[in-house]
């Protein structure tokens, strides 16, 4: 017990004395999860919307497909990716291997069947009176689209939520993509993973805490948002 | 020029037919309610005549052109209160200003928006920055209203306006909706089962069940099960031991049969009643007054079943219709409909 506490303890003081390395393992998870995040929304909240708007023949094969990457696992991305972006693989000219955006390429597709089908489910959950409201006051298709989407924003950001906190938490396409190299592709998560093989609790723990207070921020940040 | 004219519509869901109208039109101007059972299809044809559904076959012309949901001729000039009004996620105010902004018109937008929620009787000092979840069901519904208001549509739909919404707001919404008509001529069409409301102020009301309109008036419908009388009649014995006697060709049960109030004769005693008529011996319940038409609606009981008629003000007034009164309709039994 005794050398958990005393992780905990060396974790607060290599936090508050500004300690490079730690703080290289938080800005490397930041940069690579704003990365991720802004590309599967990009393309995901488009792509959920009109999965659950709109109905073509498929959808529900396409749904299908969707909900089953939602459990892919994140060794397995890793692995895809790494092959693509190796030195013999189809995108190795790239040089992406072993670099932020190497991992933030992973994330993304780590993350976008959760944006896709949370936005997906949002927009078809929608009150079903919705549509006829919009139309009777008058908006046409362009604004009937915005409207609708401006409508499920809660249960979107709910979605982008869920979709951060796999890609933040995640160990095994930093680890694989990454290569956890000290001060350039080393990350919180693949950092904690190291110290604890190493018997070093306190900078894992360090790590941990800040985690914690990312979601905390983030969290509070959207909790803040839904009130407007 | 009518102001809406249906040609030949059927409306389906799920390749269910659930309105079919051949011919109807409605004149510009004018107030017309529409009544008739749950599931008769008023809130489908109200949608129709919104545009915001695209009826499965026939055509719509509004204004004597062609209109379909999204053409630029009609977003602008109809507007339809849902039955299940559906507040946006944001506050009173953004909710009424909606279909301004849809429009891209912003002159006297914040005056506009006051003046639409005092018409619902809604004080915009204290309502207008309200969130949407923070009303009260009467309140969202006249908010619903005062977002269609604020337009100052040419025509204003109006899908059961008083339902689930107390007295006060009942009475809030009447009068807003009859000073869109005075005020700016607007024509309305009002589903409601307050029968007694769109006597009072509707210029023609029309009866539909089952996906059809069956005419003028409110009419008197009987469910089965039918007693077979003989090869051409069959009949349905009333609560008061009477049988309802109609020409009848079919066996199905499931056939409801209706009577055109038209069709329905009134006698004082039982030495007035005509050869050949079948006589049902009811009290007199309610009157009622159609405002506009002044004919006068007499509904009769017979064991359980309401039968309505109208009178003209000339034959009201030579004749005692008090309510308690005991009274002869006569019908002939094929002036009967059959519906299936």
């Amino acid at each position: 017990m005794d050398y958990i506490i005393q992780g905990l303890l060396q974790a607060f003081q290599l936090l508050f004395s500004g300690d490079a390395e730690t703080y290289s393992a938080v800005a490397a998870t930041l940069i690579v999860s704003s990365y991720a995040m802004a590309a599967s929304l990009l393309f995901g909240i488009p792509l959920g919307f009109a999965l659950g708007h709109f109905r073509f023949p498929g959808r529900r094969q396409v749904r299908l497909i969707v909900d089953t990457l939602l459990s892919l696992p994140t060794v397995f991305i890793g692995l895809i990716v790494y092959a693509f972006i190796s030195r013999q693989g189809p995108l190795g000219q790239m040089g992406l291997l072993f670099t932020l955006p190497g991992i933030a390429i992973g994330q993304t597709i780590l993350a976008l069947p959760v944006v896709i089908a949370l936005s997906a489910t949002a927009v078809e959950s929608m009150d079903v009176n919705l549509r006829t409201t919009l139309l009777s006051l008058g908006a046409g298709r362009r604004q009937l689209l915005q409207s609708t989407l401006w409508e499920a924003r809660h249960a979107i950001l709910a979605a982008a939520l869920t979709a951060y906190g796999r890609v933040m938490t995640e160990v095994g396409i930093s680890m694989m993509v990454g290569g956890n190299i000290k001060w350039h592709t080393r990350t919180i998560t693949t950092a904690i993973a190291l110290e604890t093989n190493k018997g070093q609790f306190a900078l894992g723990i360090a790590l941990g805490l800040v985690l914690l207070l990312i979601a905390f921020v983030v969290n509070g940040s959207v909790s803040f948002l839904r009130k407007k | 020029m009518a102001l809406y004219q249906l040609d030949h519509i059927i409306h389906c869901y799920k390749d269910q037919p659930v309105l079919s109208i051949e011919d109807w039109s409605a004149t510009e101007g004018m107030i017309t309610g529409l009544c008739g059972p749950n599931g008769s299809g008023k809130s489908t044809l109200l949608k129709l005549l919104g545009f915001v559904e695209r009826p499965s076959r026939g055509q719509i012309y509004f204004d004597g052109q062609k209109a379909d949901p999204f053409s630029q001729g009609v977003r602008d000039r109809v507007t339809l209160l849902p039955q299940d009004s559906y507040l946006l996620k944001r506050s009173v105010y953004k909710n009424v200003a909606y279909g301004l902004h849809v429009r891209k018109n912003y002159t006297h937008e914040t005056a506009r928006v006051q003046e639409a929620l005092n018409l619902v009787g809604l004080s915009a000092d204290r309502f207008a920055q309200r969130p949407w979840y923070a009303l009260s069901g009467g309140e969202a519904r006249r908010v619903a209203l005062a977002a269609r208001l604020v337009l100052q549509p040419k025509v204003l739909l109006l899908d059961e306006p008083t339902t689930s919404v107390d007295a006060a707001s009942a009475q809030l919404m009447k009068e807003a909706a009859l000073h869109a008509h005075k005020q700016w001529g607007a024509s309305l069409i009002i589903s409601s089962h307050d029968v007694r409301w769109l006597q009072d102020i509707c210029h023609d009301i029309i009866y539909l069940f089952n996906g059809r309109i069956l005419g003028r008036g409110q009419r008197t419908l009987l469910f089965g099960p039918w007693q077979r009388l003989d090869d051409n009649r069959a009949g349905k014995l009333l609560s008061n031991d009477q049988i309802f006697i109609a020409n009848k060709p079919s066996d199905d049960d499931k056939a409801v049969a209706a009577i055109d109030p038209a069709r329905l004769t009134l006698h004082l005693s039982d030495h007035e009643i005509p050869e050949g008529s079948n006589t049902l011996k009811g009290m007199l319940t309610s009157l009622g007054l159609e405002k506009i038409t002044g004919a006068i609606s007499l509904v009769v009981a017979v064991g359980e079943i309401e039968f309505t008629a109208y009178l003209t003000a000339d034959t009201f007034a030579t004749g005692d219709y008090r309510p308690g009164k005991e009274i002869w309709i006569s019908y002939r039994p094929e002036d009967v409909k059959w519906y299936y």
